[in-house]
């Protein structure tokens, strides 16, 4: 558990060039596609994590499903590199158009679009689905961004008043029906927001915001039958078996520019050994598949070369490309209120060392220098001062803070130097992390003299003890990715008190305050380009204050059968282009 | 008969209450909050999570939770309201909100697999075990024995993941010898040619593993009821080595076969983890396992007293069947 | 008429530490209806003996050589020389045992109807009622009460006299001409030993059948052999007809058994009497005369001839013989 699992954000001018150092040009879609056949994916997992759209918060399987069964009001468009950041209109006739200062957005429904049913889709059924986010025991896991937009009062315990379409106890549904209203001929939908939100249409990418028919909802066992809005419908899905997708009779090419629909059938192999599963791809036995997991690190050598390019027969069905995450390790800045002890950490660490327990830089990534990625384009720019920066440590560096920190902070040298005190660093329980963890308090030792001390907590509950800022330690590991292809969705999620993920409970630190109003003029930043400049010259406040300690910029790799056509990697979402494979 | 039959029943009932109860209480003192497990990975708003724990009963005191497990198995139980109502009938074991279904179904469906897989597996290694034992046993320290020997600590040492893994990559992926199959179970009773051709090779494993011990297990037990005094009666009245082997000493070589073979099954009917992993078959193993990686709390204690009413009832049945076999112990 | 003759019977027994010399170049005989007492302590051979003679020692483990030739019905054959599967036939048919221990020599799983039937029907084609009936003939004259039920019992349903007597049964079913009873008595209390001894000789002479009893005591011996065989360490050493043997005993081992056995005839004067020492090491037998390490008259007989040269079976009056250099030549 090294990453928050959200979906993605993009590149603008760097991924071409980045796809072309990781050696993963692939084929264009356009040209040369063909429709029939049946596309096998194969996974590891034993389902999907969910398949109904209301809860649906990954890159990959928001990728999937939107290619293949679920609609929403815009998309990303169907392109390789900064092209698939533009948002298309989707279900709705154009991106949406906003008023009242971008805080009521009104989208209408195209002619001709139904569900699987053949039953058209209208505003009620979108305003439904939406409405299903509120239910939060029912719709877990999904992104809650209707919960924090719209324009619906809180409770005392700091929850909605409304509380999603299954309950009718102390359920406030008339605040729901104020928020979100539909148009006489039940065409356009309207969304009232509590502030102004410029680019609600990439949150409406999303597909929290699909059409869910009332009539066939079934709350949480829902997400085993989802009813479709796109090209495919699913006629079968088991859990440890596999799921069927074969053509949606009722979806209307005329309705979806978007879409090509080119196999007959999809099919998604579960619950796989790995290694079956990755030898099924790199012996070619199953030319018309792809795998949707993460190669084993043990293959990847069969796969690619020590530069990290897909070596032999490989150059045309395997991947090697950054994904839209950067790893880092956030600090408690209130248990380390002492920017040079933070430095000394940063500059002690053995990066090489642990760079090379994660298969080294051609597959693991390169070192990052913030939390805003490359690929992001407008919103970075190359941070400074971090000039002392060495791979394998820098002891001279580290001791220069440490003597700084002895006069400047002495309580949290005191701390840090203590053998019987130390530094607490919370990891997630695995093999893999328990040999960083060695790297790292060998190297905190010997290059800066703090002693560092671990909290291994249960991977699968690590993010909910951390997020309990009571129980959080000194550091914790973590990894984001934007939700779309603006730092917006990273810098006040990650560094402002009411972000969702705000794990260096830096607030109570003084230079907060002037963060925070940059924070918030960037937010409501109209400019695009100058909003960008505030999130690269943020990300270097941050930096400046080592609010955390920076990680990797991570790679992806992805593998696929000869039989296999139109792969390429779809930047927002971090996945591939599942929409655009087609049958050789 | 009966009377000891229904004796064991209701001590096994009894059992099956502590296991349960023991169950429930490991889990209410783990250190995790099962509310902010509903909440999904990155959910860090107490608003939901109180919320959710309210609405999902995790605010009622441990008794009264327990308490309503134990109702839902004689009358069923529901779950949710609205049009998100969840309805278990009985007996209900819950519903696991990470799989989307009641937990009594999911058993059900898992069930049959890790049977089959099972059943399969040791009628395999019986045959292998039993056989090869007898025949290192009879022609001891010759050829036959030699081979069996060398079977024997192959078997014994190779684990199973790594022999299954083996078999799919080698004789399924590399050479092509079996199809890989086009699915990951078929019931018998809707084809039971590719229901065997699906679990052959994890038959395989399985009966390579267990039939190394029953080889050597069988052949010592042989060589040792050879040596027995009745069995040179036997002699001397003059039957034939024929009846000898086949009435006299297998008789009491197999009689302790039945209780460990019947042990066994027991424990793969709990769940062969690893042989499920690697052949991708949907069983009890695997439903256990990944409800512990995901604190699945129902699946969790519904797998474990599975196992546990297993494994009793296991033993009564061995119980009955070796007192069939040996006069020794039958029950007035 | 002579049933039974062995001819310089040796069995040895390769084992990885050396050649144990179980049975030594032993020759004697057993007529019809007479009963043969072989008495020696354990590993003195006696045992050995009569299971080369059934062919009750897998043929692996032993080299057998010498002859044994008993007077069957259709003529003469050696037990020792003729195929395994041919002796069968008259395993359990002409020749019978019961042996020591009747906890262990039934098979626990099996009701003692069904094994004796079984011992009936493997060598008589006949209908199983037809055994069946013989069954409960037999036990009822082993004296086992209500047979006709009893035969579906379990051995671990009877005390141990009570499967004695089961195990004769089984034994004399197809009326054989010779039993060999090894240790019969051995394991029971010593009031049913003196019935089951009783029991013997009544079937003994009811069946007329020779009959060929292996104890190591001499008080067995006396009511109930017409001869005696006194084995040592592989070899006979003395061989008399029961009176001659308690009435002069030869060989001091003899002597010794002799005085180790209670006597209500002899006043109570002297205590028991134990030969002192140990059986030797069948592997690695002392030089000269076997016994002489334990023998209390060596010195009898001169210049330490006991332990360099070993005596002759000799004869020492009529069917007396004794293995001694003492009153040899006399």
């Amino acid at each position: 558990m090294a990453k928050v699992k959200k979906s993605t954000g993009i590149a603008i001018a760097a991924v071409l060039a980045l796809a072309v150092v990781a050696g993963g040009l692939i084929q264009m879609s356009s040209g040369g596609s063909s429709k029939g056949g049946t596309i096998t994916y194969l996974t590891h997992s034993e389902s999907w994590t969910h398949a109904d759209p209301n809860r649906n918060y990954t890159g990959q399987h928001l990728a999937w499903f939107s290619s293949y069964m679920h609609r929403t009001l815009t998309s990303y468009a169907r392109a390789e590199g900064a092209a698939g950041s533009d948002v298309v209109a989707d279900l709705a006739t154009d991106t949406g158009r906003s008023s009242n200062g971008n805080k009521t957005w009104e989208f209408t429904l195209r002619d001709g679009v139904s569900f699987e049913d053949g039953s058209a889709i209208t505003c009620e059924d979108v305003k439904y689905g939406v409405s299903r986010t509120f239910a939060t025991d029912v719709i877990t896991d999904g992104p809650t961004y209707a919960i924090g937009m719209l324009d619906i009062p809180s409770a005392e315990d700091g929850s909605s008043v409304y509380k999603g379409p299954y309950t009718t106890k102390d359920n406030d549904t008339a605040a729901y029906d104020k928020a979100v209203t539909c148009s006489a001929d039940n065409k356009t939908i309207t969304f009232n927001l509590k502030r102004a939100v410029g680019d609600f249409n990439y949150t409406t990418t999303y597909l929290s915001f699909s059409p869910v028919p009332k009539a066939q909802d079934k709350g949480d066992a829902y997400d085993l039958a989802p009813v479709s809005s796109g090209p495919y419908k699913i006629e079968k899905y088991k859990s440890k078996d596999e799921m069927v997708l074969v053509r949606n009779t009722n979806w209307d090419k005329k309705s979806d520019p978007i879409r090509n629909a080119f196999p007959d059938r999809i099919v998604v192999r579960f619950g796989l050994a790995e290694e079956v599963r990755d030898q099924l791809i790199l012996n070619d036995s199953e030319k018309n598949s792809m795998s949707l997991d993460s190669v084993l690190p043990t293959n990847l050598p069969t796969v690619f070369d020590d530069a990290g390019n897909p070596k032999g027969d490989f150059a045309t069905r395997a991947i090697n490309v950054y994904d839209p995450y950067v790893t880092y390790s956030a600090v408690n800045v209130k248990k380390l209120p002492c920017l040079d002890i933070r430095k000394a950490i940063y500059y002690a660490r053995d990066y090489a060392g642990l760079e090379q327990l994660s298969g080294g830089a051609a597959f693991g990534g390169d070192p990052a220098d913030g939390v805003i990625k490359p690929l992001m384009g407008l919103d970075y720019a190359k941070v400074t001062g971090l000039d002392e920066f060495k791979r394998e440590g820098n002891p001279e560096a580290a001791k220069k803070y440490m003597d700084a920190a002895k006069t400047a902070c002495p309580d949290v040298y005191a701390k840090a130097t203590d053998p019987k005190r130390g530094i607490y660093f919370d990891f997630a329980d695995t093999d893999t992390n328990k040999k960083q963890a060695a790297i790292w308090i060998d190297s905190m030792k010997k290059n800066a003299g703090i002693t560092m001390k671990f909290n291994f907590i249960e991977a699968g509950s690590y993010y909910a003890v951390v997020l309990d800022q009571t129980k959080q330690g000194d550091l914790s590991r973590a990894g984001w990715a934007p939700d779309w292809a603006n730092a917006s969705t990273v810098i006040p999620e990650l560094f402002t008190e009411a972000g969702g993920f705000p794990m260096s409970q830096n607030w109570g630190d003084p230079a907060y305050k002037a963060f925070k109003e940059k924070s918030d003029a960037a937010l409501a930043e109209p400019d695009r380009k100058k909003q960008g400049k505030m999130w690269a010259e943020l990300n270097q406040y941050v930096m400046d204050q080592m609010w955390v300690i920076p990680g990797v910029f991570s790679k992806t790799q992805e593998i696929w059968g000869s039989g296999l056509g139109g792969v390429f990697f779809w930047e927002p979402q971090g996945a591939p282009s599942f929409g655009d494979i087609f049958i050789k | 008969m009966f009377a000891y039959i229904s004796r064991r029943l209701a001590v096994s009932f009894f059992i099956l209450l502590a296991a349960s109860f023991a169950v429930y209480v490991i889990f209410a003192f783990l250190p995790f909050d099962p509310a902010a497990l509903t909440c999904g990975k990155n959910c860090n708003d107490p608003g939901i999570i109180e919320a959710n724990r309210r609405r999902l009963g995790y605010d009622l005191p441990f008794f009264t939770q327990y308490f309503l497990f134990l109702k839902g198995l004689f009358f069923g139980r529901t779950f949710g309201e609205g049009a998100a109502l969840i309805n278990c009938p009985a007996p209900s074991l819950g519903y696991s909100f990470q799989q989307h279904a009641c937990v009594t179904n999911l058993i059900g469906e898992a069930l049959p697999v890790t049977f089959s897989l099972a059943i399969g597996a040791i009628v395999m290694w019986l045959a292998l075990g039993i056989g090869l034992g007898i025949l290192a046993a009879r022609f001891r320290g010759r050829i036959v024995d030699r081979l069996s020997t060398i079977f024997v600590l192959i078997g014994t040492s190779l684990p199973t993941f790594l022999t299954g893994l083996l078999l799919l990559v080698f004789v399924v992926i590399r050479w092509g010898l079996i199809p890989f199959p086009s699915g990951n179970y078929t019931s018998f009773f809707e084809n039971p040619f590719e229901w065997a051709q699906i679990l052959f090779l994890p038959w395989l494993t399985l009966a390579f593993a267990y039939a190394a011990l029953y080889t050597r297990f069988v052949r010592s037990s042989v060589i040792d009821t050879s040596n027995e005094d009745y069995i040179r009666t036997a002699r001397a009245k003059g039957l034939s080595e024929g009846v000898i082997l086949g009435k006299h000493t297998l008789r009491a070589a197999l009689a302790p076969i039945a209780t460990m073979a019947g042990l066994d099954f027991a424990g793969l009917l709990g769940g062969a983890i690893l042989t499920e992993s690697v052949f991708n078959l949907p069983g009890l193993g695997r439903l256990a396992i990944s409800a512990v990686t995901k604190y699945d709390l129902p699946i969790i204690v519904a797998t474990t007293l599975l196992a546990a009413f297993i494994v009793v009832m296991m033993n009564l049945i061995v119980d009955i069947l070796y007192a069939y076999i040996d006069p020794r112990v039958r029950v007035a | 008429m002579t049933l039974l003759t062995v001819k310089n019977l040796t069995v040895e027994f390769p084992t990885p530490d050396g050649l144990v010399h179980a049975v030594h170049d032993t020759s004697f005989s057993v007529s019809a209806g007479e009963t043969l007492a072989i008495v020696g302590e354990s590993g003195s051979g006696k045992t050995v003996t009569n299971l080369a003679l059934m062919g009750l020692i897998p043929k692996r483990t032993a080299n057998i050589t010498g002859s044994a030739i008993f007077e069957s019905d259709n003529g003469p054959v050696d037990l020792l020389s003729i195929d395994r599967n041919e002796l069968r036939k008259y395993r359990g048919k002409d020749i019978a045992m019961i042996f020591q221990d009747p906890m262990s020599a039934l098979h626990p799983f099996y009701t003692i109807g069904d094994q004796i039937i079984e011992a009936h029907q493997v060598h008589n084609q006949v209908d199983t009622k037809i055994s069946k009936a013989r069954t409960i003939e037999l036990l009822e004259m082993v004296g086992i009460q209500g047979a006709a039920t009893r035969l579906k019992s379990y051995p671990h349903q009877f005390s141990g006299g009570m499967r004695q007597r089961v195990m004769i049964a089984m034994a004399l079913v197809n009326n054989p001409s010779l039993l060999i009873a090894d240790e019969p008595t051995t394991a029971l209390d010593v009031t049913v030993q003196a019935q089951i001894l009783k029991l013997l000789s009544d079937l003994q002479k009811e069946f007329k059948m020779a009959m060929i009893l292996i104890t190591h005591d001499m008080g067995v011996v006396a009511g109930t052999a017409d001869r005696v065989n006194v084995m040592y360490a592989g070899r006979i050493v003395e061989s008399a007809n029961v009176k001659d043997l308690y009435a002069n005993p030869l060989m001091p081992y003899t002597q010794g058994l002799l005085a180790s056995v209670p006597r209500m005839d002899r006043p109570h004067t002297n205590r028991l009497s134990a030969i002192p020492g140990q059986p030797p090491s069948m592997i690695a037998l002392p030089s000269g005369c076997s016994f002489n390490p334990r023998c209390g008259r060596k010195n009898e007989v001169g210049a330490s001839k006991c332990e360099t040269q070993m005596p002759e079976l000799t004869s020492r009056g009529s069917e007396h013989f004794s293995r001694c250099f003492i009153g040899e030549g006399a």
